[in-house]
């Protein structure tokens, strides 16, 4: 069958356009990859110059950045890991498939609130009130969890219209008001505590007794705040993976007996682990480069410290605050820049490794015959 | 259901720490999220708009006989002992040399709410509160009841037309001050006011808020400078970005070769999405500013040197580097699109004798346009709220003048800007009377929350939109 010849004047041309039209394409596609290729580039080319100078003046310049960097993101991990995980446990393996469907928008929502207010929140009104409140604060860190516990326990032990009434599926909501509570009760209770137990101020009796100092913003608030930031970016990785989990791989547990304490930690877990290990990993790279809210909440004091309530200053608040006002070509501008290139290659480095990681659980997935 | 009920004693087992606590953890982690977040928005909804609602002004009587006027803001306790202080906005800076004052509350000895204070907002010296005696014009003299009504008569009037006219004013303790009418931009009587007309003038402030530039250091009047420029480079920014991250999107998902490079280049892309916001500043400080402008101010503006055209930071600048950080978003959010496209489409159109040029442009393009908008709009949603870079790149925390005006070319790419986050920002952590402020700072992170809500929330209803138009389809 010959085909249609309606066309066959313009057939050249047609040719023509697709030909240049594909030839663009490729250029602007390969231009842009060449242009992001050009950071890593440039980042390297302008610490060059610090070879000559020789390392153990970076190594000065560099070290308590570098340590500011690691306590802050550590904070921030030590607080998000937890809540994030056990948020993505809860909406994975419990919640209603209803109330998920709005939960998990609603907790990506917070990725995108803006460093800046986190920051102005944590720096100017959460620093003061907690300077004002440190024993309230402490209370409430170990107060949270055990009335959680508490809710569980209650639970058991009400009568059991009303535990369907209040069903486990539905708890992430309903808590909401119980933990409100609760955070009421520490906060009146606290400070009567305070003077009982203690017999006086706890900031002054760090002080007195142990010598601590205390600033305003401090690791402590960073790790709140920061915390506040990453959990949703931990939160929605580690629930994807946990959700893509075979569910016959924890129902079949189950049937074999398996409580639901050993279906998660032996199943569960172990089958999500490396998304769940990949997870953390973009959250650590989240709260390593995260500026705004370690410039506004940290102090910006470069110390070597290990107390949780003094200040530092991160590579990434230190290239916010002096890169602007350091001479281009000059010592710092290139120290400054290796920082950079720090964070970049570090980021990089750890996205891609979480990456690979989460590629290589779907493929495991896709042969246990799951459904992702 | 019966078989329940029967089973109900051996449903309720002794109590297991370990089985039956945790899953309460983990639903409280999530409430305690919930909690977190609808506590931010909270405050920042109360706080920031509950700023713009006139606050009752209180005469306040001391146990040693010292009045003055102002309205409670906050309570703290005492430091070191039992007891609380309250602090005071009390305005008339001019006279008192403070616009703040903190008294214990033991120290008072009686508050009221006289309905003749009131509240002027002036554009030198801040706020005055105190009590309206008389307006005086050229012979002319108005007092008590009638001085108030020309008072407002005059206020409604266009700054150019208001006549010169004296107001005489006396603070509560006493002090009386002249002050001519050109310099008062608002005046109220907050006490005596009813509901409908405070609801009226919180109208008004948010109103102001949004339509004026600053004032006094940043203390007063509103953010219009700032939500301008955010704007015009977030717009200038998409310009940019669109384009181009489709274009790559295309490339790799259309024609490139899919290899194991196409795959490495895709991981790529996507890993620059989580490189720190910062680097990206410091990328388009060296490159864009100091590069690129650098040799335009010696080729082109080489007669203004020293001081630089180009080479500085600005406009171009920031929303360049801004377009280099979201191209990651809108390649990965169109290559998604791409990919749920079903292969049949493209065979089908080829089968028909399309060439790829009208495949792409009259079957691909038209079915992944949402994705790319939705692309776009988590972009500009990203590049709203990013301070770090534009630090370093461009922004100002008063720009004299707007980037776009009457002068040729009209937009001038090359002005520094002001930007709703910085703006936050300096106000909060470099402003000279930060209690001033706060309130203000408030408001400004609401507004910049929303706009990025609002952004974002378009996104994920787009998004699902198109999934279930796709699922339907396929």
């Amino acid at each position: 069958m010959t085909p249609p010849r309606l066309t066959s004047s313009r057939q050249p041309l047609r040719l023509l356009q697709d030909r240049v039209a594909t030839g663009f394409i490729t250029a602007g596609g390969v231009g842009v990859l060449l242009a992001i290729l050009a950071i890593g580039v440039f980042l390297i080319w302008e610490t060059l110059p610090l070879l000559a100078i020789g390392e153990s003046l970076a190594l000065a310049k560099l070290s308590p950045l570098a340590w500011g960097t690691l306590k802050a993101a550590l904070a921030a991990l030590l607080f998000a890991i937890p809540v994030a995980l056990g948020a993505a446990i809860y909406s994975a393996l419990f919640m209603s498939a209803r109330l998920r469907a709005r939960i998990k928008p609603a907790l990506e929502m917070m990725e995108a609130i803006p460093g800046v207010v986190v920051g102005f929140i944590a720096g100017l009104i959460l620093a003061p009130w907690v300077e004002r409140h440190l024993a309230s604060a402490l209370v409430l860190i170990i107060w949270l969890p055990l009335s959680a516990g508490l809710a569980g326990l209650l639970w058991q032990l009400v009568k059991a219209r009303l535990r369907r009434r209040l069903p486990l599926s539905w708890a992430g909501l309903w808590l909401i008001p119980w933990l409100a509570l609760m955070v009421a009760i520490a906060l009146w209770l606290a400070p009567w505590m305070e003077q009982l137990w203690l017999g006086g101020e706890l900031r002054q009796l760090l002080d007195q007794r142990f010598g601590m100092d205390y600033a305003t913003r401090n690791a402590l608030i960073v790790g709140l705040a920061m915390g506040f930031a990453v959990i949703p970016s931990i939160y929605s990785l580690a629930e994807d993976a946990l959700a893509d989990v075979p569910s016959t791989l924890i129902e079949g547990a189950q049937a074999l007996g398996a409580s639901r304490w050993q279906a998660l930690w032996k199943v569960a877990l172990v089958a999500a682990g490396p998304g769940i290990f990949s997870a953390v990993m973009i959250g650590a790279g989240r709260a390593v480069g995260e500026t705004m809210i370690v410039l506004m909440a940290s102090g910006n004091t470069a110390l070597f410290s290990t107390s949780p309530f003094e200040g530092m200053r991160s590579m990434a608040a230190a290239i916010a605050i002096e890169l602007p006002e350091a001479s281009p070509g000059g010592l710092t501008y290139h120290l400054l820049i290796l920082a950079a290139l720090v964070l970049f290659i570090f980021t990089f480095l750890v996205n891609t490794l979480a990456e690979v990681v989460r590629q290589r659980l779907r493929r495991r997935y896709r042969q246990m015959g799951g459904t992702s | 259901m019966k078989a329940g009920t029967v089973n109900t004693a051996s449903r309720r087992p002794r109590f297991n720490w370990l089985n039956d606590l945790w899953p309460w953890l983990c639903a409280a982690s999530v409430a305690l999220s919930l909690l977190m977040l609808g506590a931010l928005l909270a405050l920042l909804l109360v706080r920031g708009l509950g700023h713009f609602w006139p606050a009752t002004l209180e005469e306040v009587t001391l146990r040693s006989g010292d009045t003055f006027a102002g309205h409670a803001v906050r309570e703290v306790e005492l430091p070191q002992q039992a007891g609380d202080e309250r602090l005071y906005f009390t305005g008339n800076q001019d006279i008192e040399g403070a616009r703040w004052r903190w008294v214990a509350i033991e120290e008072i000895a009686e508050r009221a709410q006289p309905a003749d204070l009131i509240r002027l907002e002036r554009s030198p010296w801040g706020d005055f509160i105190g009590r309206l005696v008389a307006i005086e014009q050229d012979d002319q003299r108005w007092e008590g009841d009638a001085a108030w009504q020309r008072l407002t008569t005059l206020l409604a009037l266009p700054a150019s037309q208001r006549q010169e006219s004296q107001l005489l004013l006396t603070t509560v303790d006493g002090q009386t001050l002249r002050q001519p009418m050109a310099s008062v931009v608002s005046a109220q009587a907050p006490n005596a006011m009813s509901w409908w007309q405070k609801t009226h003038v919180w109208g008004d402030g948010v109103w102001r808020f949004l339509s004026e530039g600053p004032r006094a250091a940043n203390t007063d009047g509103g953010v219009w400078p700032a939500i301008f420029g955010t704007v015009l480079m977030v717009i200038l920014m998409s310009v940019m970005v669109t384009p181009f991250g489709v274009l790559a999107a295309i490339y790799l998902n259309e024609i490139a070769h899919q290899g194991r490079l196409t795959r490495l280049v895709r991981i790529g892309v996507r890993n620059l999405a989580g490189v720190p916001s910062i680097v990206y500043g410091v990328f388009g400080l060296g490159v864009f500013v100091y590069g690129i402008g650098g040799s335009l101010d010696e080729w082109f503006f080489s007669d203004t040197l020293p001081s630089p055209t180009f080479g500085t930071g600005g406009l171009l600048w920031a929303s360049l580097t801004l377009a280099l950080l979201t191209l990651p978003v809108v390649i990965v959010a169109t290559e998604e699109g791409l990919a749920r496209i079903p292969e049949a489409q493209r065979e089908g159109a080829v089968a028909l004798g399309a060439t790829r040029l009208e495949m792409l442009t009259r079957i691909v393009l038209p079915m992944a346009a949402p994705a790319m908008l939705t692309g776009v709009i988590l972009a500009v949603a990203r590049a709203a709220g990013e301070v770090a870079p534009l630090m370093l790149v461009g922004v100002a925390k008063l720009a004299p003048q707007m980037p776009i005006d009457g002068e040729f070319p009209y937009l001038h790419l090359e002005r520094k800007f002001m930007h709703l986050g910085y703006h936050l920002f300096d106000t909060a952590f470099h402003g000279e009377d930060v209690q001033a402020a706060i309130p203000l700072v408030y408001a400004t992170a609401l507004l910049l929350v929303l706009i990025v809500l609002v952004l974002n929330l378009t996104a994920i209803f787009l998004r699902h939109y198109l999934r279930r138009q796709r699922g339907n389809e396929c």
